[in-house]
């Protein structure tokens, strides 16, 4: 979008950002990146219609349409699921000197939790993966593993943001924000950023994860629930139903219209008329899209639904598939939510931790990657898996298996929308407490999805606070070509 | 001031009448040239490298022989001027620069024209002193009702444009009541004023507009989204910040009082170190306190920084409308802002302390506004502290003695109770004497606490840094390298000069920078204080400022569409002793504000972004407008000010977003959440989605001006929400106790409602078929047909849009 630049600006600076001072205001441009072109050709914005088309105009040809971040919230042990270290069997117990950061803090040295679960080889690349994931284990093949991730910040708060955003201070807009501004969104009926939440709650920071900072709130992520009414303020109050409601938008569209034409050329009227209409259809449609009814019993049953384990992360993970398909740009879904046990912070007991969420999320998770891929969308589809951190080799209390935090190394992983499968980039020690071959920051992996969606992550900004901002940072950032 | 127009003020003017005309070969040195240069030759020869002896951010160098032996710039001939044949060339060897596509045939000729005028290089308009400007003679003055229009009918006449019509009386009555008060004006009110309107009656109105107490919680808000005002600290745990509440009210009651803007400033930079240091003005320092707050930084070095610069960006974007943050990494690409410039700015504000330390979240930021009765309970705690620490330790001399389960006993809730009965048995006369003397002292000093006037604190500059660390500049940024040393001063750019700063006496409680800060920044002499304040008053008032981009005066930031009217207005502030309510007035007052909103094909077709003001612009209204006019609507507004935040009920669904649903959001009781949005708690991590639905803007930075939105869920909210059904309900409780049962007055009187003004009887007969639809083509109970014929008619465009 910021390809082409106008002359008269510079440093890429483009002053749509600006328009909601201009007369034709904020408000239309963004809608119109909703309806699409039909609706102001027949309402006769050609200059918002303009601004739209712009909205949608990526840098490059997009492999991927649309991103899927299965978000491992609490951090999940990476030498306990798909960073392979044979050396450290039979090391348990072991005192040994090593570097660490976590929640406790800075240490010297550590005694060794040896890798709880047994690792075998998947596919045809020959993947060693964990028995935690034994049903993703069967997908390496499409899977790119990211084994040398490294983040700033080794604390939830701030990590989280990180991930979440690229900074560690709050305040930027997220991920999905950032893509539905490069792209903008090509079904009206939905948001074009869903986060859908833990039953256990929020991630801490909650509304913070998915805020659009200091973009429009039009781009902020919305949250989505599987179960009851999808969004907020979604389904009609009680006793009136969707036929009263349209007799009721009837009126208020027919006043309105009043209203408008006694004052043309006010674009703005006509924007939140449509508003309204397109509110009544996402009544219809977001349910709609959440319905599992009509989904067979063989593919339920794939994705686990049905099975108290896995039932909600399947469920979810279904929904993310058919808001693929219907074009929502960025759909998060988070693992675990709340505090302590109840996500992937396993500082206590690591095997009861990382058995409940990987029970969780292994089998659902290989179903969408099967389901995108039957259904030839796993090629304009990207999905990223990790946490915001992975964690220690060592133990965090004198007693048992709990690890503390550890954003030196860990991994984290892609698949589909471009992405080379049966791929392995970069590695930790032999312990896995630091990446050491090819260190990939947080912003690598901010840079591969945009590149893959077609959005040029050293290109992508917006002026604020009187730089150029972007979800990057202001040096130059590579995608992580190996994989791509 | 000086009297004399600027010759550079002029031609910007004259480049800025954003009109195809004749002026095309005008060229505007800061907007049209150094844009090129700082994007295409900078990098090579610039502020950080001389490539070939050449920089092309100052004119020295370019204008005599470079190392090569040429010279890069011929005032007044392009042909000898050896940078337009680098550019130019097409042999890729010798073209100029040697990255990236050549310059656009565009950019060749400005920079030709530029060249052939005379290359200078222009200040930037705000870089420079403000001038008093005098407002121009122009043939059709008889429509101007305040100096203020003189500039702006003159660039209308020089495009040969004319001011759409006055807006009628009860459009100028809803506007002004709107825009003062931010609540829109019952019926009976607009009647009032419109059935005797006469030249003066506007004038009237304004005048009590300007004193009703509603102004000041509208307009506060306007300060607080510039100074990001929140009331939690972000970050995992979000909690709040005791106390915020009360700078809140101090804004509030500054904006009622017409506080000088000045004053204003001073003390919200040092209140604790001004002349005269009142409980209000320590209020003020809460300032400082309602950034982002990380209680677990992963690197607290680095966290600190984060910290000043929060407070430096803050400070400079929100007062100087300067972007000095560019420079934290490296001088400023665009602006003249140096490395040493930022670092110079910190180091003014060095000794504000850290906002809490994980382990004592309060003692920095938490200070007592009754300065006596806080000292009162300072000595009577010191006192207690160190009797308890002398009974403890007799006390637990004698409890060595006494049997184990004794001495377990003592480790819980029972200690009280064996000291009680065994402690006499050992200890020995002397001691027990002694010990007995403490404890009647004990008991006195408890006596005296609780007689003490109570302890009540505000969020502010509890704690400050006597004696500062030295500041340095860092390298890229990075607090882990250090680099040259910093003095205090300000910014270069505006003059720049060091602060007249006295080592600190012995029993200062702070380090004198802030207070010379504010000084500086409250100075009638400061470049853009004056000027920055105004524009955000009128960008309020017409819906953009007279700069579009408020927070940014510099080179990256929009010029001016009006910059003898912002300097205007900027004089008229000083002069008048730096009173708002001053430039509230004029503006209000004048006939630019009085236009009607109506469209003008012509005009429209010749300025369609209406810089020059030829009418009034239709604006949406704002988050807290949408709330609270829905609330004055339905006769629940409680007008209640001030106090503790409210905490407005949320749904399940909308706690559940946090990884503890519920926390820290308190309850309120119906009539606290019928008051004012001003009032509701924020907090960062939970923002309230009839708020933020409506662009309530992200507080973890300084917001500028507010974004309007057009989008579905606004639709869904006012339609579909819980609490729209409740107010509905009270509308048509309350048009029921106004006219009846008729449906028909029902109708009628919520469009009044709705619209403060007379019904148009095809709404009214729309809203009755509405009734009648629902119940027959619906089978819905008449109460709740009703219900939404008043919900209808708060969605209503005639509601949410001011004309």
């Amino acid at each position: 979008m910021n390809n082409q630049q106008p002359s008269g600006t510079f440093c890429r600076r483009v002053r749509r950002e600006f328009l909601w001072q201009s007369g034709a205001g904020f408000g239309a441009v963004a809608l119109s990146s909703l309806l699409g072109k039909d609706f102001f050709q027949n309402a006769n914005a050609a200059s918002t219609n303009d601004a739209a088309a712009a909205l949608k105009q990526p840098h490059f040809a997009p492999k991927a349409k649309s991103v899927i971040f299965l978000f491992m919230y609490g951090g999940p042990s990476h030498i306990d699921t798909f960073d392979y270290k044979p050396n450290m069997v039979g090391m348990d117990g072991k005192s040994i000197a090593v570097k660490t950061f976590g929640r406790g803090g800075h240490r010297n040295e550590g005694r060794i939790v040896e890798p709880r679960w047994k690792f075998k080889q998947y596919g045809q690349c020959g993947k060693w993966v964990s028995e935690l994931f034994p049903n993703l284990a069967e997908r390496v093949d499409d899977i790119a593993f990211l084994h040398s991730m490294t983040a700033d910040s080794p604390i939830h708060g701030s990590a989280m943001l990180m991930m979440n955003s690229g900074k560690i201070l709050s305040g930027s807009p997220a991920l999905g924000s950032w893509v539905n501004y490069g792209l903008g969104s090509v079904n009206e009926n939905l948001p074009g950023f869903v986060v859908m939440l833990d039953p256990t709650g929020g991630p801490i920071s909650g509304a913070k994860n998915w805020s659009a900072g200091y973009m429009p709130a039009t781009y902020q992520g919305t949250v989505l629930r599987s179960k009851g009414t999808p969004l907020l303020d979604l389904s009609t109050p009680d006793g009136v139903t969707r036929s009263a409601q349209r007799e009721m938008l009837d009126s208020l569209a027919s006043m309105n219209a009043r209203h408008a034409g006694d004052r043309p050329g006010h674009s703005d009227l006509n924007s939140r008329i449509a508003s309204y209409e397109l509110a009544f259809r996402m009544q219809e449609h977001a349910p709609e899209a959440v319905d599992l009814s009509g989904e067979d019993t063989n593919t339920l049953e794939m994705y686990g639904v049905g099975n108290p384990k896995t039932d909600d992360f399947g469920r979810r993970c279904m929904i993310a598939r058919r808001l693929v398909e219907r074009g929502v740009r960025c759909i998060q879904l988070y693992s675990g939510g709340a505090h302590n046990d109840d996500n992937w912070d396993a500082h206590g007991d690591l095997e009861v931790n990382h058995n409940k969420h990987a029970g969780a999320t292994d089998k659902p998770i290989a179903a969408l990657l099967q389901d995108l891929k039957q259904r030839g969308l796993l090629d304009s589809t990207l999905v990223v898996w990790g946490g915001e951190f992975g964690r220690q080799p060592t133990a965090e209390y004198a007693k048992g298996s709990g690890r503390d935090h550890n954003s030196y190394g860990f991994t984290m992983w892609m698949a589909g929308g471009g992405i080379k499968g049966g791929v392995s980039v970069g590695t930790t020690d032999e312990l896995g407490a630091a990446a050491v071959e090819r260190p990939l920051h947080v912003k690598n992996l901010h840079a591969t999805i945009l590149n893959q969606l077609g959005l040029d992550p050293n290109r992508l900004s917006y002026f604020y606070s009187g730089l150029d901002q972007k979800l990057v940072g202001v040096e130059h950032i590579e995608p992580i070509t190996e994989i791509i | 001031m000086r009297p004399e127009v600027p010759f550079t003020l002029l031609l910007v003017s004259l480049a800025m009448v954003c009109i195809p005309s004749s002026h095309a070969e005008e060229i505007d040195f800061a907007s049209q040239i150094q844009p090129i240069l700082a994007k295409r030759c900078y990098a090579c020869h610039g502020p950080d490298d001389q490539q070939g002896g050449l920089r092309f951010d100052q004119r020295d160098s370019l204008i005599v022989e470079a190392d090569s032996g040429q010279v890069a710039i011929s005032p007044g001939k392009p042909d000898h001027s050896e940078m337009l044949k680098r550019i130019s060339s097409t042999d890729d060897s010798i073209r100029m620069p040697p990255e990236g596509k050549p310059l656009s045939t565009s950019d060749v000729a400005a920079l030709t024209a530029w060249i052939e005028n005379g290359a200078n290089y222009t200040k930037h308009w705000a870089f420079q002193p403000i001038a008093r400007p005098t407002p121009p003679t122009i043939e059709h003055s008889a429509s101007a009702q305040q100096p203020l229009d003189l500039f702006v009918l003159q660039k209308l006449e020089k495009a040969k444009l004319a001011w759409v019509g006055e807006a009628n009386a009860a459009t100028l009555v809803r506007r002004a009541y709107l825009d003062v008060t931010g609540l829109p004006p019952s019926p009976e009110e607009l009647s009032d004023w419109t059935s005797r309107w006469t030249a003066s009656t506007y004038e009237q109105m304004i005048d009590q507009l300007l004193s009703n107490p509603s102004f000041g919680d509208r307009w506060a808000r306007m300060w607080l989204d510039v100074v990001r005002y929140a009331e939690s600290n972000s970050f995992e745990r979000d909690n709040p910040k005791p106390n915020a509440w009360r700078y809140r009210d101090y804004v509030i009651r500054a904006f009622n009082s017409d506080k000088p803007y000045n004053q204003f400033i001073r003390e919200q930079i040092a209140g604790d170190e001004l002349d005269e240091v009142t409980p209000e003005t320590l209020i003020a320092t809460g300032y400082y306190r309602l950034g982002l707050w990380d209680d677990e930084p992963a690197d607290p070095l680095q966290a600190r920084f984060d910290e000043y610069d929060d407070i430096v960006t803050t400070t400079s974007q929100a007062m100087l409308a300067l972007t000095v943050n560019c420079a934290r990494c490296h001088d400023h690409k665009i602006d003249p802002i140096s490395q040493r410039d930022y670092y110079a700015m910190v180091a003014l504000v060095r000794d504000v302390t850290s906002y809490a330390d994980r382990s004592d979240q309060t003692s920095n930021n938490q200070l007592d506004i009754d300065a006596e009765a806080g000292k009162a309970h300072e000595e009577v705690d010191a006192k207690l502290k160190s009797l308890q620490k002398k009974l403890r330790k007799m006390e637990q001399e004698a409890i060595v003695k006494m049997p184990a389960p004794d001495q377990r006993a003592t480790e819980g809730e029972n200690r009280e109770k064996v000291l009680r009965e065994k402690l006499r048995e050992f200890m020995d006369e002397s001691s027990w004497h002694e010990y007995s003397e403490m404890k009647s002292e004990q008991k006195q000093a408890l006596a005296t606490k609780k007689s003490l006037p109570e302890r009540f604190a505000a969020l502010g500059l509890a704690k400050v840094d006597t004696k500062p660390p030295t500041t340095y500049v860092l390298l890229r940024g990075s607090p882990h390298n250090e680099g040259p040393q910093v003095d205090p001063a300000f910014p270069g750019l505006l003059g720049g000069g060091s602060p007249q700063l006295k080592a600190p006496a012995e029993e200062a409680k702070s380090a004198g920078r802030r207070r010379a800060l504010g000084e500086w920044i409250a100075s009638d002499e400061n470049w853009l204080t004056a000027r920055v304040i105004v524009n955000r008053i009128w960008l309020h008032y017409f819906g953009r400022g007279i700069v579009r981009s408020p927070n940014n005066f510099g080179l990256m930031g929009d010029q001016p569409t009006h910059p003898e009217l912002l300097d205007f207005l900027a004089t008229e502030l000083i002069q008048s002793g730096w009173s708002l309510k001053h430039i509230h007035r004029q503006i209000l007052l004048s006939s630019t504000y009085r236009r009607s909103s109506a469209n003008n094909e012509q005009s429209a077709a010749v300025d369609p972004n209406n810089n020059l003001f030829w009418r009034q612009n239709l604006k949406r209204l704002s988050a807290e407008q949408v709330r609270d006019g829905v609330l004055h609507t339905s006769g629940e507004l409680n007008l209640e000010q001030f106090g503790n935040p409210i905490y407005p009920t949320l749904s399940a669904e909308v706690l559940a977003s946090q990884s503890q649903p519920g926390r820290n959001w308190e309850k309120s009781t119906p009539a606290e959440q019928a008051r004012r949005s001003v009032y509701i708690h924020v907090k960062r991590s939970l923002p309230v989605p009839m708020l933020s639905v409506f662009d309530f803007p992200e507080t973890d930075t300084s917001c500028e001006a507010r974004f309007l939105t057009v989008q579905p869920g606004q639709a869904l909210t006012l339609l579909n929400s819980q609490w729209m059904q409740e107010q509905a309900d009270h509308l048509l409780q309350r048009v029921e106790r106004e006219v009846g049962k008729d449906l028909r007055k029902q109708a009628t009187r919520c469009l009044e409602l709705v619209s403060s003004q007379s019904a148009n009887s095809a709404d009214v007969e729309e809203l009755v078929s509405l009734v009648d639809r629902l119940k027959t083509k619906q089978s819905m109970p008449e109460p709740l047909a009703r219900r939404n014929m008043a919900l209808v008619a708060l969605n209503l465009n005639q509601f949410i849009y001011i004309d």
